[in-house]
């Protein structure tokens, strides 16, 4: 084990002073942050349109508090006090762009209904503008009424419809869907995280093969040693892309909205949706490992070992089953299938809300038995193709060397 | 010189049920540097892979002196494959240090170390240079100094001369002598055999997977370096095979080779040589390692039967 860690550790420092892997360590969550911020940084470039002119018939003295409410949303209009009647004010805002009449009259109280008269070409905003005004509108409606207090306060909650379904276990309701959502999703990119570093251990394979350095290497490790370091090693790696994508996404999410993410993500859940995204990297890393040392020319792109890189995409395939009946039997089949169960798994956990404990069970002993499994064909492979010099090994020489 | 460092005792190894190494037995000593010569495909490689655990000896058995059987004390090899290369892309010295590092010897004297050797074989400066800013040569070099960095007690190499210059040739050379001054256990396989007779104490020749020849560079010599009559002359060459104690003449238009038989007194050959033979040029010298090894390898027997299974 002590040889792995010096593997493990190198691997990891041989990484760090890469300056493509640096690069992208970084650069990846800026460009998360650049895209989620772009909408509103091309708002500051958007060309200041001329704010509309309102023209504003005010009978009932409602302007200056429905004013206050349109200015703090930040809405700002050209206001001008109706120059002649309807009729005379219709005719204006017809002939000039960029214009709108509104009128408060004595029957908007009665009938709750405001007419905006607009011309053609208008802002395109101003519509959604205009909605701000109902909450005021309706405060004056409700005002007008002279309730007391607590029947204002009945109205003024409304009513909301809340969809309560029993599950089959009593007492069991439905609850908040982010509550999993959100562990599962920070699960999902962990494994996507890791199991993207874990790839380079392919190529690291490879590359010891290509350079020929890993005669040199086993003369100080055994094979399982360098192949465990490696995995090792890759894993340190892909937490650390993790780290630096919590580091910055994460304060800068909570910075942008009010959304609690932390309170979200600090539950046990949390910790066994974690748990399978390692076990899935541990699984596709042998696969790694093994494959990679039989890999030696990686332009060799047509050959089998190129459908690797596909395995750890199979969850995907089965995302639109899986995610409209995580308790259908394709969900159930894939948790059990050892390729596709870590993605599988972390899905249909994401989305379930109660958890069956017995299927996740039995899927991490398959997987906990897969990853043995893996480890041990992968440990013959690597062992043989890590030495094979000069050409990449047929699924023929790679079928006799598991025999061994 | 004293006691033995290595002990491989009659292994053999089969790939595919063709053996490819059968009951080969040797020691290298303190000390000492023991060459294993043979032509390519003898089995040089398959021997020194098993003895570093690389490849499992289908028998016999490998012992460490002064560690417990069945573990190979790797920390204490030093190893240069034959199939060599350096990550390419790293700076030299970290790749100096990492492999300290994996024999567990301490960072600072390694890297004092690397510094020194860099300076020695005419890399200094270079320590930040990665493999791929490098001439091949200086990569040779590298490798080498890759595998004495931890100052080991044996050290195994295997065709260390392949791909260098004379320059950078006699640069190894000193330093593997150096080595085995202090103490350093040395076995090595090259193809150079002047490399070899220059720098060997012992030596192990073999041949498709068997030893052919074994002993001190003297003992072999002494055993089966016979004398050759080298003549220059216009000479038919069934005169020649006329003579005595001869076991093989090589005739190339004026030049005859005379393998003569062992034990022979020169003097008293030459005192037999029958006047009709015409003499321009004559010389009598030993047959070099390098013929003996060219006889081996391309089966032309100089040496008796009997001698070569001695």
């Amino acid at each position: 084990m002590r040889n792995s860690m010096k593997v493990a550790k190198w691997e990891y420092k041989k990484n760090m002073k890469n300056k493509s892997f640096i690069i992208s360590l970084l650069i990846t969550p800026l460009i998360f942050i650049i895209f989620s911020s772009l909408p509103s940084f091309m708002d500051m470039f958007k060309s200041e349109s001329d704010p509309v002119k309102v023209y504003i018939q005010d009978e009932m003295n409602m302007w200056e508090s429905v004013e206050e409410t349109l200015l703090s949303q930040g809405i700002e209009w050209e206001i001008q006090e109706a120059e002649t009647d309807e009729s005379g004010m219709k005719k204006i805002i017809k002939n000039t762009e960029n214009t709108a009449y509104i009128s408060f009259s004595k029957n908007l109280m009665e009938q709750g209904k405001l007419t905006v008269y607009t011309n053609e070409e208008i802002d395109k905003d101003f519509e959604k503008q205009v909605n701000v005004m109902v909450q005021p509108l309706r405060d004056l409606q409700i005002e007008n009424l002279h309730l007391s207090q607590q029947e204002k306060d009945i109205i003024n909650q409304g009513i909301t419809i809340d969809a309560v379904s029993l599950s089959k276990d009593v007492g069991e309701v439905k609850g908040d869907p982010l509550k999993r959502l959100i562990p599962g999703v920070f699960a999902g990119i962990i494994l996507f995280s890791i199991v993207m570093t874990g790839m380079m251990i392919f190529q690291s394979a490879s590359n010891e093969k290509k350079e020929k350095v890993a005669e040199i290497v086993l003369s100080s490790v055994d094979s399982s040693e360098l192949m465990q370091g490696k995995i090792i090693g890759y894993f340190a790696l892909g937490i650390t892309q993790v780290l630096a994508w919590i580091l910055v996404i994460v304060p800068y999410f909570m910075w942008k909205s009010e959304f609690p993410i932390l309170e979200y993500l600090l539950v046990p859940e949390t910790i066994l949706l974690v748990f399978i995204a390692v076990l899935g990297y541990l699984l596709f890393a042998a696969i790694f490992a093994g494959i990679g040392a039989t890999f030696e020319d990686m332009d060799q792109t047509s050959n089998f070992q190129g459908i690797v890189f596909l395995l750890p995409w199979l969850p995907a395939v089965l995302y639109s089953p899986v995610i409209s009946d995580p308790e259908g039997i394709i969900a159930q089949a894939g948790s059990y299938f050892p390729l596709t169960s870590p993605g599988v798994l972390i899905m249909r956990l994401s989305v379930l809300e109660s958890w069956p404990w017995i299927e996740i069970s039995i899927s991490i002993i398959i997987l906990l038995i897969s990853i043995w499994l893996f480890m041990k064909l992968a440990g013959k492979i690597f062992k043989i193709g890590i030495l094979m010099y000069g050409k990449n090994a047929t699924p023929k020489e790679i079928l006799k060397w598991l025999r061994y | 010189m004293s006691g033995p460092v290595l002990t491989v005792n009659q292994i053999g190894k089969s790939f595919k049920n063709k053996q490819i190494i059968k009951d080969i037995s040797f020691e290298v000593n303190k000390g000492e540097i023991m060459a294993i010569l043979g032509p390519n495909g003898a089995g040089k490689s398959t021997a020194i892979r098993s003895i570093m655990g690389i490849l499992h000896p289908d028998e016999g058995t490998v012992k460490f002196h002064g560690h417990s059987t069945g573990s190979i004390p790797r920390h204490r090899i030093g190893y240069l494959p034959e199939e060599r290369g350096l990550y390419k892309k790293v700076s030299i010295m970290d790749i100096l240090l990492y492999f300290a590092e994996l024999k567990d010897y301490p960072v600072k004297k390694a890297k004092e170390r690397a510094l020194a050797y860099l300076k020695k074989l005419g890399l200094e400066g270079k320590e930040k240079s990665s493999i791929e800013e490098l001439s091949k040569g200086m990569g040779q070099k590298v490798q080498f100094i890759a595998s004495i960095i931890h100052e080991p007690d044996l050290l195994i190499l295997d065709e260390p001369f392949s791909g260098l210059d004379p320059v950078s040739q006699e640069l190894i050379k000193s330093e593997i002598k150096e080595l085995a001054n202090k103490g350093t256990a040395i076995l090595l396989s090259a193809h150079q055999m002047n490399v070899v007779e220059e720098l060997c104490d012992r030596l192990l020749m073999i041949h498709r997977g068997q030893k052919v020849i074994s002993g001190t560079m003297e003992e072999v010599k002494a055993q089966y370096a016979n004398y050759k009559c080298v003549i220059r002359g216009n000479n038919e060459e069934s005169i020649f095979a006329r003579l005595p104690q001869v076991q093989r003449v090589e005739q190339s238009g004026e030049l005859a080779t005379l393998y003569l038989e062992a034990n022979i007194q020169p003097s008293t050959w030459l005192k037999r040589l029958p006047e009709e033979i015409q003499i321009k040029e004559l010389t009598v010298s030993r047959i070099s390692l390098h013929e003996i090894f060219i006889d081996i390898a391309t089966d032309k027997k100089i040496l008796g039967e009997g001698e070569k299974s001695a």
